[in-house]
């Protein structure tokens, strides 16, 4: 009865023992949840977050990508319910800004390495003094992705201005090839093709100067820009104004067309449709003969929920992915990135869009609070420009109308 | 002595109230508290991102009545609710009579019929979406190997074909509920009376306008407020076949389209565009026209019910 007695006794100290032991390595284990809207990187993510974890064993990301317009959507409802995860991106500029204001985003002011880096990237993140976000999948370039067979087929160069562009146009209409896919459903690739047609226009000085009010997107030489991009309209596929991103992306991929708009971050998106896609780029066509254009923007932020219980794990998090390790990671296979010691070590593409990107770069209109509302409104009335239902003057007035001078 | 009695008829009258209060108390705080918070939050101007807001009292809503956006989708609404309506009692009454003869296969056709409404109308939008591509598309292709090319359009991209596609999908739809719901008038209406109508010497034309189609009244009212309702409920066919901003150019943009895009935005790039409060006050004004469409229509119908 004594020895039942003494190997029960045994038997539930090791069990508490166990127990305890298990609750211990529970509580030494984090789980940061973090939420992106990029499910097509998701190989190439789920790569850096394993190399992340391999590097903390006591920290693992669970990570959900959300796609689209269903993020914004996601994400600022979880935010008002308080349901938001540990780690979310968010644009940098207003919304980061905002974002901060209403108590969602730690102040991670003095907590981020950020001496690697560069400029442009560190003045983005700053608000007033104060960051609430770091660039960890860096930032991206748009401009004109091209088929190299294809053009080489035809005996083509890449267009650097419009008269080329358009006289391609028409060669390549001819010959039965669609020169120009665009996704424009959703209006956010002509957006971006009208971004860069002011921008060849006005420049990155012009664009300073139409924030503060001294230079118009009504001005004659500035509308010629939505001008162009209505006569481009004949360029594109069928259907452009209501075909998907989706299915636009997969078209360019498949090469049913022989250029595309894209950003610096679309090519693994291109890879993954067709793996032996042989792709260049160029800055965007400039408007008559100006110099050809791209624009640039950061990939979204990713800020710490203040109310996250975890925010010394995602500060670490953050801080990992700004190293140069992670940076080349990121370089490697998804984006362009804001680390000034890391360069691309096996990827063609990101240094075709850094070449593209000296030519003439001017930031994307969203991130700047005088431009964001233009975005939305260039976006909502492209489809209206493209289908001549709306002319180059009212849409130039439009966006016009949609600028927050700046004093 | 009498304390227990009244306790007793207390409980007799009033214990059913208890069987209620689990449904009143779910309603309550799925429904009621929500839309009062919704009353609330529509007469600020919150943008739905941040903390930021002011009491405006009315002024959303005084700026609906101007607000041409509004008027466009209701009218789109209302074009799919007319044409949804005409499809439902004419197709979907004359394939439940056919069924009601009860054909061979029966049950094969009527679960064929039925498929598209328990199907999730997100992935068969996304594959009428592929199918009516011009690029990729089934459609067109078919439509020239018959010798049909001059049928061949741009479906979601044209602006007079995009809004009719819609309807057709949501045709294709919600046939299967104008079917059973007429089917089973059908079955309900007694031999007894189409007997005595033959004996009476009429013909078949005759019985089915005169003596089965009144009987089928109370089917008709309820197809109907159905159909208003789920036309202006529209969201996810047009979200899938034409995106959130109602491609092209709007022209298929829907009550729910404009309500979500208000709300949550209609890019993720830029969020200068959402005014969550502002797309609150449509939700709520469109639910309270939409109840005060349904109140008159059932008046109506059920009067012309009882004529009949």
């Amino acid at each position: 009865m004594k020895k039942t007695f003494t190997s029960g006794l045994l038997a539930i100290s090791v069990a508490l023992s166990l127990g305890y032991t298990g609750a211990s390595q529970a509580d030494e284990q984090i789980t940061l949840s973090m939420w992106h809207q990029h499910p097509e990187w998701r190989d190439k993510t789920e790569a850096i977050l394993a190399a992340f974890e391999a590097a903390h064993p006591g920290i693992t990301i669970d990570l959900e990508e959300i796609a689209g317009t269903n993020y914004t959507a996601r994400l600022n409802t979880a935010l008002a319910a308080g349901e938001a995860p540990d780690l979310f991106g968010l644009p940098a500029g207003p919304e980061t800004a905002t974002a901060a204001a209403s108590g969602y985003a730690a102040d991670l002011t003095g907590l981020l390495d950020t001496d690697s880096l560069r400029g442009s990237a560190l003045e983005a993140i700053d608000n007033d003094g104060k960051i609430y976000g770091a660039p960890i999948l860096g930032a991206y370039s748009v401009g004109l992705y091209y088929h190299r067979d294809i053009l080489a087929d035809l005996g083509m160069e890449p267009p650097s201005n419009q008269a080329e562009f358009m006289s391609m146009c028409e060669t390549m209409l001819d010959k039965g090839i669609t020169p120009l896919v665009v996704p424009a459903s959703d209006g956010i690739v002509p957006s971006f093709i009208y971004s860069m047609l002011t921008s060849s226009v006005m420049g990155a000085e012009g664009f300073t100067e139409l924030r503060q009010g001294k230079r118009k997107f009504t001005d004659p030489d500035m509308l010629e820009a939505a001008r162009f991009l209505q006569d481009m309209a004949k360029c594109m596929q069928p259907g452009a104004v209501s075909t998907p991103y989706v299915e636009g992306k997969a078209l360019a991929a498949l090469k049913q067309g022989a250029m595309m708009p894209g950003g610096s971050a679309d090519y693994p998106g291109y890879q993954e449709i067709n793996p032996d896609v042989d792709l260049g780029v160029v800055p965007f066509p400039g408007v008559g003969n100006n110099k050809p254009a791209t624009v640039t923007g950061l990939e979204y932020i990713y800020v710490v929920n203040a109310k996250s219980e975890h925010q010394e794990a995602a500060v670490t998090f953050l801080n990992w992915m700004l190293g140069d390790d992670a940076q080349q990671m990121v370089v490697d296979t998804i984006t362009m990135t804001t680390n000034k010691n890391v360069v691309p070590a096996e990827n063609r593409i990101l240094e075709e869009f850094v070449q593209a990107a000296r030519v003439n770069d001017v930031r994307v209109f969203y991130e700047l609070p005088e431009t964001s509302a233009v975005w939305n409104t260039i976006q909502q009335n492209a489809a209206a420009l493209l289908l001549g239902e709306m002319s180059p003057e009212d849409f130039a007035q439009a966006a016009q109308d949609a600028v927050k001078v700046s004093n | 002595m009498s304390s227990p009695r009244a306790q007793s008829t207390l409980s007799s009258t009033y214990g059913h109230l208890w069987f209620v209060l689990p449904g009143f108390i779910f309603f309550l705080a799925v429904m009621l508290i929500p839309l009062i918070l919704a009353v609330g939050i529509s007469m600020t101007n919150w943008t739905g991102f941040g903390g930021e807001l002011e009491f405006i009292g009315l002024a959303n809503y005084a700026e609906l009545l101007t607000y041409w956006p509004f008027y466009r989708a209701a009218m789109h609404n209302a074009i799919i609710f007319l044409a949804i309506l005409v499809f439902q009692h004419t197709v979907g009454l004359y394939i439940a009579v056919l069924l009601n003869e009860k054909p061979r296969f029966m049950q094969f056709y009527r679960t064929v019929l039925f498929l598209p409404v328990i199907m999730s109308l997100v992935a068969t939008g996304f594959i009428w979406t592929l199918m009516l591509s011009p690029n990729i598309g089934l459609i067109n292709p078919l439509l020239k190997s018959l010798g049909l090319d001059f049928l061949a359009g741009q479906w979601l991209s044209d602006p007079k074909l995009a809004l009719p596609v819609i309807i057709f999908v949501t045709a294709w739809n919600s046939m299967g509920w104008a079917i059973i719901i007429y089917l089973s008038g059908l079955q309900n209406v007694p031999e007894e009376l189409k007997q005595a109508a033959a004996m009476d010497g009429a013909n078949t034309r005759q019985i089915f306008w005169r003596v089965v189609f009144p009987q089928l009244s109370p089917a008709f009212t309820a197809l109907t407020v159905l159909t208003f309702i789920g036309t202006f409920r529209t969201f996810d066919v047009v979200y899938v076949l034409t995106g959130p901003l109602g491609a092209p150019n709007f022209a298929t943009d829907v009550m729910g389209t404009l309500i979500y895009r208000t709300a949550f935005g209609g890019s993720s790039f830029s969020s200068a565009d959402i005014r969550f409060a502002f797309g609150l006050a449509m939700a709520l004004l469109l639910m309270l026209i939409m109840a005060a469409c349904c109140h008159l229509l059932i008046r109506l119908l059920r009067s012309r019910e009882i004529e009949a």
